[in-house]
């Protein structure tokens, strides 16, 4: 019999969530007996194993077919992960790590409330500036795919940004930026504002599996874990 | 490959070239990627092929030939020259080969631009016949953004409408999208009363200002970004714009404008008859219109098998007046071309240097050929 491997990340308050999660649904996952092993079992089952893994890993091992499912976050796996919506399921939302991906520009620029106005900063900006619209962000595919395919924006370019993104407009650094926010304070506090329609991605963990069919212990583990979604589903 | 051992059979391309009075250019193959990430935009990291040389500069094959040609004329600092060349550019593709053969002219510091224009357009059409393609097998379509520049300023549309346009000509999507939200009235924008008040008053300094203040203690005010007064202007002309109902007739007259479709001969009456219609002059870029038009019957081409389409052009910025394809008829792009004036300073020409050139699709054009034959 095979056994199927359920990836959950390694640290932090996702992994925590994710194994509560997955004990509600009756996967009691016991920790290695070694704290440095990666490889963890499942209560009183033979047929599945659960391996922790960073949670950008874990996209990158759900492409590459090595697991056969994963918990981890949306907006890791979108952007980590070309064509992630043919490749990948999205099995069940699991209603924990709220998180959005968003465009937002500084507050004083009053004028600029939509996509759209953005772009006619965009096209000007050059003429204006001698340089290109810049934009600070680790998610270049979702930026690419936004301001692009979405709304027709090519004249930009993407300054990689690795942590502290929301400082890149006052440093000098960027003019705008793409990043993940959860409550907005870091923006606020950095006097940035959210475009009307700047909303890339609304991300949560999600358990994810390759497209097609999984193995019979994860999809029924995508059944009791469905559920779940509407009893934590978010108030806002 | 294939391609360019089937053509050695027809004609060779660097004869044709030279037939054409090109001077033949080589650049190479691995270029700095900066440049056509600055011209075109980020959408095209995608589709280039990136690498990166020991110290980190970001190098790429190249995806096309103007810029690398127009580079290589700035580095040689030397007089207005012809350009050919024929060689592989390399794009990202999901399927199928990512090399392809080009070959084509770049004009590059002509000053009688109306003759090159209609040299460049003449050359990438006799260059395609003398591959092997009939001239009843192709189609030309031509535009111009000067002319749609001068039409939106004869209608005199606000300053947001005409920026607006302006970013969206040459994508009939956009476009669309575009002149669709203008037929709506545009909200009045969201401004803090200290904006709100010197703006609904047109107070401009004051608008700065205010402006100038929250940038001061965002910190954003010496970033070498947009100022208090770029945020100003765009702020009032949306200011502007919301208190202003859309007319109509104006957003019809454009509407009607964006669909002429003729041959290129008709183009000049099809616009003075526009224009009249809609009562406003635009007499300066139709008879420059025309000029070309008379330029290019000069050079023995026949107006008639040409089409001008109104909205046809690209959004990229430094295309700066005609642009043109060739097409099979089935509609595969052939070849393209254009004037770009505004590239080579760009690029940092010290002086204004006009340009103007094409490239063609040698595969392209030997299947066309070969379906043919």
């Amino acid at each position: 019999m095979s056994i199927a491997t359920l990836a959950v990340p390694s640290k932090g308050r996702l992994r925590e969530t994710a194994l509560e999660r997955l004990a509600e649904a009756g996967w009691d996952v016991v920790p290695p007996a070694d704290a440095r092993s990666y490889r963890a079992t499942v209560r009183g089952r033979d047929d599945v194993e659960v391996a922790f893994l960073s949670a950008s890993e874990i996209a990158r091992e759900l492409g590459a077919g090595r697991i056969d499912a994963g918990i981890t976050g949306e907006d890791l796996v979108r952007e980590g992960l070309a064509d992630s919506e043919d490749r990948l399921e999205c099995a069940a939302r699991l209603g924990f790590g709220h998180a959005d991906v968003v465009v937002a520009v500084p507050e004083a620029w009053f004028d600029v409330e939509t996509m759209a106005d953005l772009g006619e900063v965009a096209a000007g900006f050059r003429a204006r500036h001698g340089r290109r619209l810049r934009i600070a962000t680790k998610y270049w595919r979702l930026t690419q795919r936004h301001f692009s395919q979405e709304h027709g924006i090519q004249l930009y370019r993407i300054i990689e940004s690795l942590g502290a993104t929301e400082g890149a407009p006052a440093a000098g650094q960027a003019d705008i930026i793409v990043d993940i926010t959860s409550t907005g304070s870091t923006l606020r506090a950095n006097r940035l504002k959210i475009l009307s329609d700047g909303v890339i991605l609304r991300s949560e963990a999600c358990l994810f599996t390759a497209s097609g069919s999984a193995p019979a212990p994860i999809a029924d583990l995508s059944r009791r874990l469905a559920p779940a979604q509407k009893k934590a589903a978010p108030s806002h | 490959m294939n391609a360019h051992r089937s053509f050695a059979a027809r004609a060779d391309i660097e004869t044709i070239l030279a037939e054409l009075g090109a001077a033949r250019i080589d650049v190479p193959v691995l270029q700095p990627a900066d440049p056509f990430l600055d011209m075109a935009g980020e959408e095209l990291r995608r589709r280039i092929f990136v690498t990166q040389s020991e110290t980190g500069e970001a190098l790429c094959l190249r995806p096309e030939f103007t810029i690398p040609v127009c580079m290589a004329h700035l580095t040689a600092q030397s007089g207005p020259a012809r350009h050919g060349y024929v060689g592989t550019v390399f794009r990202q593709r999901r399927a199928g080969s990512s090399e392809f053969l080009q070959a084509g002219i770049e004009d590059i510091g002509a000053a009688g631009t109306l003759d090159a224009d209609a040299r460049s357009v003449d050359d990438a059409v006799a260059m395609i016949g003398r591959l092997g393609v009939a001239h009843s097998a192709i189609e030309v379509i031509v535009g111009d953004q000067t002319v749609f520049d001068a039409v939106l300023a004869a209608l005199g549309l606000p300053a947001g409408w005409r920026l607006a346009l302006a970013h969206a000509f040459g994508s009939d999507a956009a476009l669309a999208a575009t002149l669709d939200r203008l037929s709506r009235p545009a909200p009045m924008p969201d401004m803090p009363g200290a904006i709100a008040e010197p703006a609904l008053d047109g107070d401009q300094a004051g608008v700065e200002r205010a402006i100038g203040s929250a940038m001061d203690a965002a910190g954003l005010s010496e970033t070498g970004g947009r100022t208090a007064a770029d945020i100003a202007r765009r702020l009032l002309a949306k200011v502007e714009a919301a208190r202003l109902a859309p007319d109509p007739a104006l957003l019809e007259a454009l509407g009607r404008f964006l669909a002429i479709n003729v041959l290129l001969k008709d183009a000049p009456a099809a616009m003075t008859e526009w224009s009249a219609a809609a009562g406003v002059d635009i007499a300066e870029a139709v008879s420059a219109l025309a000029a070309r038009t008379d330029a290019l019957a000069a050079r023995g081409r026949d107006p008639q098998a040409i089409t001008y389409r109104a909205s046809f052009g690209r959004r990229l910025d430094y295309y700066t007046g005609l642009v043109f394809e060739v097409r099979a008829r089935n509609g595969t792009v052939l070849a393209g071309g254009g004037r770009y004036d505004r590239l080579l300073p760009l690029l940092g020409a010290p002086a204004p240097t006009p340009g103007v050139g094409f490239s063609v699709w040698l595969d392209r054009v030997a299947e066309t050929a070969g379906r043919a034959s």
